[in-house]
C-alpha cells in the first residue's frame, strides 16, 4: 500500500509533541504502574513486593475514608455545580441587554487560580471576626453570639472544600447550559405551549431534554476534575482535620512525599485509573462526535 | 413570580455569589493589620492603606516568586504554541495513517490528571536532574498545556476554509509557504487565544511546582502563596495584596479572549 503523500510532512510536525507524550506521560505512567508494584521508600532502593500496596491499602481504615471523603466531595460539589448551572444559564437566558457583560463577570471564578479561590474561601469561613467573612458579617448584624469555627469539624471543613470547589466551577457549567439552551428550537417552546405545557413542564420536557448532551459532557468532565482536586484541599484543610477532608490526590502527597512511601503512594492514584479510563472513554465520545 | 422578577432576584443572587469573595480579598489587602485583628472597618477599609503592597513588595520574596512564575509561564506558552501549532495543523489538514486515532489521543491526554503522574514524573525529573529549578516546570506543564492547546488549534484549523491553501498549492507554493504566508495569518486568533491559555494554566498551576520545587528562591507565585499562609508570620494584608497583583494579569489577558473562549466552552472543548 503506497502511504498517504502527507505522512512525511505528518511525521515531521508531530514528532515534538510524541516526543513530549512518550517521554513525559506514557514513560512516567509505566513507571508508576512498576512503583506500585514496590515497596519503594525514600533513600531506599525499590524491591518488587507484588500487589501487597494494593492489599494493604484495601484493607487500610484511612483509605476506606479517603473513598467516602472523595466520594462525598465528588458528588456533594457536582449536585450544586449542575443546579446552580441550569438556574445560572436561566437567569442569564432571561437577560437581554448586557448578557455578554454579565456572562463574562460570572466567569471570573472560573479562571481565577484554584489556589487562590482556596485561600479565599479560607478566609472566608475563618474563626476570627475580622477575617472570616461569615462570622464577621453574622457577628456584626447580631445573628451569632459567638464566632463559629466552620473548619475545625469534619462536617464544616467538608462543606468548606465542597464550596470552593463549586464556586469554582459552577460558572462553566452555567456558560455550557446557556449555550445549550440557545441551541434550543423556539419552536420546541411555542410547539409545548400551544398544547397547554407551563413553566415548569417546559422545562421539564423541552429544556432538560434539549440539554442532555452538555449535561453528560459538563458533568463527566467535572467528574474527572474533581476526584482527582488536589489544590483545594491541600491549600485550604491539609486533608484535615484528621483525616475528614483526605482525598485521593492529598492522601497520594502526603504518603509519599511526607511518609516517604513512594511505592504505596502511587498505588493510591493507581486506585483511581479504572474509573478514569471509563469516564475519559465516555466523554471522549462525546467530544469526539461533536467535532465530526 | 413573573419571568422578570425571576430574572433580576437571579442575576442579584450570582452577583453576590461571583462578587462578595473577591471584594473580602481585595478589601482586605487595603486594611492594617489592627483593622483585620480586632475586626474594625469590616466592610470597607477605613481608614484605607497601601501598606501591605509595598511590604510585600520591598520585605518578602514575592517580587522573586513573581519573576519566575513570568519566566515559566513564557517559556511554557512559547514551547505549547510551537508544538501544539504543529501538531494541531498536521491532525486537522494533512493525511496519514492514523489520523482519526492521532485525534482521540490527543483528548485522552488531555484528560489524564496531574494528580496521577506527579510521583512518576518527580523521579523522571529527577534522574534528569532538572529538579528544584524552573526547568522542572518548564519540562513538566507541557504535559497539560500541549494536549489541550493542541485540541483547541485541531477544532480551529479544521474551521478554516480549506480552499484558500488549496488555491495556494495550485499557485505552486510549498507547503511550507502555504503554511507561513495563506494559513497562519488566518489562524493568528486561534493561536493568539491557544497561548492565553497556556499561559494561564502555566500561571495558576500548583502541585507540581509544589511537589518538584523545594528551594525558596525557584517557587512561583502560587507554591510561595501557599508558604506565606502556614509560615509564622500571620501577614494576612500581605497574603490578600499577593493574591491581587496575582490574579489581576489574568483577568486581562482573559478580557481580550473573553468571547472567543465563551465559543470555545460552549463547543464543550475547555476543561471546567
Amino acid at each position: 500500500m503506497r502511504l498517504p503523500r502527507d505522512t512525511g510532512a505528518a511525521v515531521v510536525f508531530l514528532s515534538p509533541l510524541l516526543i513530549l507524550v512518550v517521554g513525559l506521560i506514557a514513560y512516567p505512567f509505566t513507571r508508576a504502574i512498576w512503583l506500585s508494584l514496590t515497596d519503594k521508600l525514600v533513600g531506599y532502593p525499590e524491591r518488587f513486593v507484588g500487589l501487597r500496596n494494593y492489599a494493604y491499602l484495601l484493607d487500610d481504615d484511612t483509605f476506606h475514608e479517603v473513598v467516602k471523603n472523595t466520594l462525598v466531595f465528588t458528588a456533594g460539589s457536582l449536585v450544586l455545580k449542575v443546579l446552580t448551572g441550569l438556574a445560572m444559564a436561566l437567569v442569564l437566558n432571561g437577560v437581554w441587554r448586557w448578557r455578554n457583560f454579565f456572562r463574562g463577570l460570572f466567569l471570573l471564578p472560573w479562571i481565577t487560580s484554584t489556589v487562590i479561590i482556596a485561600l479565599t474561601w479560607r478566609w472566608m469561613f475563618d474563626a476570627f471576626p475580622g477575617r472570616g467573612f461569615f462570622n464577621s458579617v453574622l457577628l456584626d448584624a447580631g445573628l451569632l453570639r459567638r464566632p463559629i469555627a466552620f473548619m475545625a469539624t469534619p462536617a464544616g471543613a467538608m462543606a468548606a472544600v465542597i464550596v470552593a470547589n463549586w464556586w469554582r466551577a459552577f460558572p462553566f457549567f452555567g456558560v455550557s447550559y446557556l449555550a445549550g439552551m440557545q441551541a434550543i428550537p423556539r419552536e420546541l417552546y411555542d410547539a409545548a405551549s400551544v398544547d397547554g405545557a407551563g413553566t415548569w413542564q417546559r422545562f421539564r420536557h423541552v429544556t432538560l431534554p434539549g440539554l442532555k448532551h452538555v449535561l453528560i459532557v459538563t458533568i463527566v468532565l467535572s467528574f474527572i476534575l474533581t476526584i482527582n482536586d488536589f489544590n483545594i484541599v491541600y491549600v485550604m484543610t491539609r486533608g484535615g482535620p484528621g483525616t475528614a477532608t483526605q482525598v485521593f490526590a492529598t492522601y497520594s502527597y502526603e504518603v509519599a512525599f511526607n511518609q516517604l512511601r513512594w511505592g504505596r503512594g502511587v498505588t493510591i492514584s493507581i486506585f483511581l485509573v479504572p474509573v478514569m479510563v471509563v469516564a475519559i472513554a465516555l466523554v471522549s465520545r462525546y467530544l469526539l462526535r461533536e467535532r465530526e | 413570580m413573573t419571568a422578570r422578577a425571576f430574572t433580576i432576584i437571579g442575576l442579584v443572587a450570582f452577583l453576590l455569589i461571583v462578587l462578595v469573595p473577591f471584594w473580602w480579598i481585595a478589601s482586605m489587602s487595603f486594611k492594617t493589620y489592627e483593622q483585620v485583628q480586632f475586626a474594625t472597618s469590616i466592610y470597607v477599609p477605613r481608614p484605607f492603606t497601601w501598606e501591605n503592597y509595598t511590604v510585600l513588595w520591598s520585605a518578602t520574596r514575592f517580587p522573586l516568586w513573581l519573576r519566575n512564575s513570568v519566566v515559566t509561564a513564557v517559556l511554557v506558552t512559547l514551547i505549547t504554541t510551537v508544538v501544539a501549532s504543529l501538531a494541531g495543523y498536521a491532525v486537522a489538514r494533512l493525511r496519514f495513517p492514523g489520523r482519526e486515532s492521532f485525534a482521540s489521543l490527543i483528548l485522552v491526554l488531555y484528560l489524564v490528571p496531574p494528580a496521577l503522574l506527579f510521583i512518576p514524573l518527580y523521579r523522571v525529573l529527577a534522574e534528569l536532574g532538572a529538579t528544584n529549578s524552573l526547568a522542572a516546570l518548564v519540562l513538566s506543564y507541557p504535559t497539560f498545556t500541549v494536549p489541550f492547546c493542541t485540541w483547541l488549534l485541531i477544532g480551529f484549523f479544521k474551521a478554516l476554509p480549506r480552499e484558500l491553501e488549496e488555491a495556494a498549492f495550485v499557485d505552486g507554493a510549498t507547503r511550507a509557504a502555504a503554511l507561513t504566508r495563506v494559513l497562519l495569518p488566518l489562524a493568528a486568533p486561534g493561536i493568539v487565544a491557544s497561548a492565553i491559555f497556556a499561559f494561564t494554566l502555566s500561571w495558576n498551576e500548583f502541585l507540581y511546582a509544589l511537589v518538584f520545587i523545594q528551594d525558596e528562591t525557584a517557587l512561583t507565585v502560587p507554591v510561595g502563596l501557599n508558604l506565606l499562609i502556614y509560615g509564622d508570620v500571620f501577614s494576612w494584608g500581605q497574603l490578600m495584596a499577593a493574591s491581587v497583583i496575582t490574579t489581576l494579569p489574568v483577568v486581562a489577558l482573559y478580557m481580550f479572549i473573553h468571547r472567543w473562549m465563551v465559543e470555545g466552552l460552549a463547543a464543550g472543548s475547555v476543561k471546567g
